[in-house]
């Protein structure tokens, strides 16, 4: 770790160091399982790559999540939820794109109902390419997103902030209107 | 129970009533019809009381050079396995036809699916026109043949841009190199 001496004096700059190191120990992800690349995730979190050795664990709820996993292609309606998912984790968060889908729309680059590239509407801080991803590459990713938070390199979330109507216009553009209208829970 | 025998006994009462312009066994234990869009609900009301009580779907098919679309009604038989299809061709033009909710209460979400990707309005159900898969749909609907996925999907879900000189030269690096084979 590269704390050095002169952050020794900048309380802020330490203890941010020292918080990431900690964030990186202990990931808890929220895996919103919307495409196939769902399927690697139970051999790597199961006992054969056993992915709590990393300090990571599955977690059920947005608000306790760091991690949000998009395993897959995002249909229209699904990437609605997706955000509204996102925004209700806490900072700091990170998001992981799962397989070639999330990248630039996979095999449905063409659909109607299927968005093209994640990172135009929500900040991505890592790919995971392969369709699908073998677990050897997720914990490859894990392992990379670890350090990356430990350096301090993981900002999506800032950039989310910090450029909030470039996303918020994307959103808009590809869906219409982010609002859910869900006529089962009327 | 031979139930090809059955359908073929089923099929003569039928042709007797109504007018069916095609019957076919397409698979054993399938029958298909095709009859005229005014029969379809009783022969549906009849195959019902027949032992056709499962609605499995209702589908739609775009035929787009007839001008015509053509609904699928498939049922299916519990006590001898028989599945049940008939087919109705309606205009392509404003296309509307009737509601079956009154024999095949289920048949409400497919005929909303099929007013959702094809435009086939049906009367007496109350809610096909409402939204279900789509969440504000803002084009023609999405599965008749003259509607371009590409091009709306070019138009509103923006692909990353490549540059393309860069990948042809990691290629030929690759090739250089000796990692991958050129193909001959
Ligand atoms: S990248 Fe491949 S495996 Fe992943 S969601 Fe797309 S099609 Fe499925």
């Amino acid at each position: 770790m590269n704390i050095f001496e002169e952050d020794l004096n900048d309380t802020i700059t330490f203890w941010e160091k020292i918080k990431n190191i900690f964030r990186g120990k202990s990931l808890w992800m929220l895996h919103y399982c919307t495409g196939c690349g769902a399927v690697e995730l139970p051999p790597t979190m199961t006992a054969r790559f056993d992915m709590e050795r990393l300090g990571m664990g599955p977690m059920a709820t947005p608000r306790q999540a760091d991690v949000l996993l998009i395993t897959g292609y995002l249909s229209v309606k699904t990437l609605r939820r997706v955000i509204y998912t996102y925004e209700q984790m806490m900072t700091p968060k990170y998001l992981v794109g799962f397989g070639s889908c999330t990248i630039n729309g996979g095999i449905y680059y063409d659909s109607y109902a299927v968005i093209n590239r994640l990172d135009y509407y929500l900040p991505v801080d890592l790919y995971v390419a392969g369709c699908m991803p073998r677990p050897e590459a997720i914990m490859n990713t894990f392992k990379t997103l670890e350090n990356m938070i430990t350096k301090g390199e993981a900002n999506g979330w800032k950039k989310y902030v910090e450029n909030y109507d470039w996303y918020r216009n994307n959103q808009i553009r590809s869906l219409g209107e982010v609002y859910v209208k869900d006529e089962f829970h009327e | 129970m031979n139930s090809t025998n059955d359908a073929k006994e089923l099929i003569r009462i039928l042709e007797k009533s109504f007018d069916i312009k095609d019957f076919t066994t397409p698979k054993k234990n399938e029958i298909s019809i095709v009859v005229e869009q005014n029969n379809l609900p009783t022969i549906l009301t009849y195959l019902k009381d027949k032992g056709w009580k499962q609605l499995s779907l209702i589908t739609c098919v775009d035929w787009i050079k007839e001008n015509k679309f053509e609904l699928v009604y498939v049922l299916f038989n519990w006590s001898n396995g028989t599945t049940f299809v008939a087919k109705t061709k309606i205009e392509r033009e404003n296309p509307e036809y009737m509601s079956i909710i009154d024999i095949f209460p289920g048949a409400k979400y497919y005929e909303r699916d099929i007013h959702e990707f094809f435009g086939v309005k049906f009367e007496g159900n109350l809610d096909s026109e409402k939204p279900l898969f789509l969440e504000l749909w803002d084009d023609k609907p999405p599965m008749r043949k003259d509607f371009d996925p590409l091009e709306y999907s070019k138009r509103k879900f923006p692909d990353r841009k490549y540059d393309v000189e860069v990948s042809k030269n990691a290629v030929k690096d690759a090739i250089k190199e000796g990692e991958i084979n050129e193909r001959t």
